[in-house]
């Protein structure tokens, strides 16, 4: 299988600390993979060094088969290459409505002299409604964001993802603080991405994990721990005792 | 260009602005010495003219600062060096001028040599020099100096801002860092070498080369007019950037810079773009103003314009256009109201006050109490006010 993204044996250390340590990881076209671990595993700073925000010390970041590494991109090329990334808390602009916070992330030529010549036709228009419709905040796109529930800042966030049109998607604790309703909807969304997309979980919740129903990579001190579905992952002794303490 | 979500409402109100601007313009010309009404005086409409000027640059501090989140300190130093620009081509011309005229009743003609030493002399004479230096090469080309205009501040905006904004200096460091270009900027011009006159500044810029005949109170008439045309393209300019997707994204590289990085915006490339234009912008504002005030010099753009500036746009309302021409416009009229000796001092029994001294205190005072009340300063209060009643 090709990969979209391989991570080969990246190394990183703050101040003596190793965060990360001889990691290597690949995700293959419209493939959903989990990554675990408990707190200080080094899941933030993996997702960190994927989107260019922490170098490595060691170690590169190739994207498609192309082979070209990402180490060498700034953020915001690497965002515009394909890979969206979704935080933990809801990160929306809350002075702006729905609709602006969308088209903000629309794609489109990102540098300021296109920006301003840009218009917003009705093909744009027709694209977020569409995703506006997805989402379940057509009704109210021209709320202002800050007001909306903490459920609807996630479903905002998925869409600004969406209209990004990524061939990556990082999501971060997609199904922190969500109710159980929620959440199922999330992992069918999740789900019906990944037949075009490829995506990374980052999630605490075994639970959401296993309705993923995907290949399951657990982290423990900046390596891998072990990796498989999620059954083999939880019957790993290793795993356990990680988990359960020793 | 500038498509954006805007509703009618929007461009009523930029009407209604661009009316209310040309309005105010006719009433003033009206009431001026044009129809020997004589109601107002020449230097009060100059008065007026420059605070025109002083609301575009507030403007430019308002997009630079309240909604790219840059607190410049230092956009005097591009309104003054617009003023310099366009100060070099009035002066040398002027003097030229005068040169020629008086070389007139000489029974031989001068020499390009003896003109040249004798434009120089006038000019120079003050700071102990005699030549023209080289940066006055093309002073008496009136497209060059304004390109100049131009260029010179956009070249100084870029190259400091491309160097802060590429290190991801931010905040009060970056603030800190443009200070420190005003100041070394009035202290470099403060030097007599540095060809711009040392502290003596340029100066007879209010006679514009060509009109002599014409009377002061018709040239500030005709620069008052431009200053408010001027304002009203810049307004309705900054107006539709502000509300398009452009604008969107200069806010939100104000209120979360790290997340707009992932959407995938080069947040130093718009930064960049935002200073530099908000510093054309400035500079072409100077180099309104200066003819109107007539003279130039180091001071002008020391460290604390630029503070002011921002104090103007803080209390008019920052984040808002209008909240910064109401700022510029009232505080800059009050504070020559005071600092010009009209205001009638208060004697008490023991203490007379004097509001050329104590005029500082009231707009630093003025500063807390509105930025106390309203964050968002006047104009935030006249919103809130109004919505409440509706």
């Amino acid at each position: 299988m090709n990969n979209l993204l391989e991570v080969k044996n990246i190394s990183v250390s703050f101040d003596g600390f190793k965060a990360v340590n001889n990691l290597s990881f690949r995700i293959g076209y419209n493939e959903i993979k989990a990554v675990i671990g408990p707190n200080g595993a080094g899941k933030t700073t993996f997702m960190d060094i994927i989107t260019g925000q922490t170098k490595p010390d060691n170690g590169d970041v190739l994207w498609t088969d192309k082979q070209y590494s990402l180490l060498l991109l700034k953020e915001s090329e690497i965002a515009q290459l394909g890979v969206g990334r979704k935080f933990q808390k809801p990160t929306i602009f809350e002075n702006k409505t729905v609709l602006q916070n969308l088209i903000i992330s629309q794609k489109k030529i990102r540098n300021p002299f296109s920006v301003i010549f840009q218009s917003f036709n009705s093909l744009d228009e027709e694209k977020i409604n569409k995703i506006l419709k997805e989402i379940n905040l057509f009704e109210i796109k021209s709320k202002i964001s800050g007001e909306l529930s903490h459920g609807q800042k996630q479903w905002l966030e998925i869409g600004m993802l969406l209209t990004q049109e990524p061939k990556l998607l990082l999501v971060d604790e997609p199904a922190a603080g969500m109710t159980t309703e929620e959440r199922q909807q999330t992992v069918k969304i999740l789900k019906k991405l990944s037949l075009k997309k490829s995506i990374i979980v980052v999630e605490h919740d075994m639970e959401f994990i296993k309705d993923l129903e995907c290949n399951v990579t657990v982290l423990h001190d900046g390596s891998i721990l072990s990796e498989g579905t999620i059954n083999e992952v939880s019957n790993d002794e290793n795993v356990i005792e990680v988990y359960l303490g020793r | 260009m500038f498509n954006s979500l805007l509703k009618d409402t929007n461009h009523r109100q930029v009407l209604f602005f661009c009316i209310t601007i040309i309005l105010f313009s006719f009433i003033i010309t009206l009431l001026s010495d044009l129809f020997s009404i004589n109601f107002i005086s020449t230097s009060f409409i100059k008065t007026l003219g420059k605070t025109l000027c002083l609301c575009v640059i507030a403007l430019s501090m308002d997009v630079v600062w309240g909604y790219c989140g840059i607190l410049s300190l230092g956009h005097f130093a591009f309104f003054g060096l617009g003023g310099y620009m366009i100060g070099m081509w009035l002066m040398y011309k002027r003097t030229e001028i005068i040169v020629l005229t008086a070389s007139i009743s000489e029974s031989l003609p001068l020499t390009p040599q003896e003109i040249s030493d004798a434009i120089g002399n006038q000019i120079f004479g003050v700071v102990g020099g005699s030549e023209i230096p080289l940066i006055w090469a093309y002073a008496d080309n009136f497209y060059f100096q304004l390109a100049m205009v131009i260029l010179i501040p956009g070249l100084l905006a870029f190259v400091f801002g491309w160097l802060a904004f590429r290190s991801r200096v931010t905040g009060v460091y970056l603030s800190i860092l443009t200070q420190a270009m005003t100041l070394a900027l009035s202290l470099y011009l403060f030097q007599n070498d540095s060809g711009l006159r040392g502290n003596n500044g340029l100066s007879g810029l209010q006679n514009i080369p060509g009109y002599d005949d014409t009377s002061q109170f018709v040239i500030s008439i005709y620069f008052f007019w431009a200053s408010a045309l001027f304002l009203i393209l810049v307004f309705i300019f900054f107006f539709y950037l502000v509300n398009s997707k452009f604008g969107s994204i200069i806010t939100a590289i104000r209120d979360d810079e790290t997340r707009i990085r992932f959407l995938g915006y080069h947040v130093e490339s718009y930064k960049l773009f935002v200073f530099v234009l908000t510093a054309v912008i400035s500079a072409l504002a100077g180099a309104l103003y200066y003819p109107q005030a007539g003279i130039i010099n180091p001071a002008e753009i020391a460290p604390i314009a630029s503070i002011y500036l921002a104090v103007w746009v803080a209390i008019g309302g920052r984040g808002n256009l209008y909240g910064a021409i109401i700022g510029a416009a009232s505080v800059s009229l009050i504070s020559s109201w005071f600092t010009s000796g009209q205001a009638p001092s208060i004697s008490l029994i023991f203490y007379k006050i004097e509001w050329v001294n104590w005029w500082t205190v009231i707009l630093g005072l003025g500063f807390v109490i509105v930025t106390l009340i309203s964050r968002e300063g006047i104009f935030g209060f006249l919103k809130s006010i109004f919505i409440r009643k509706v």
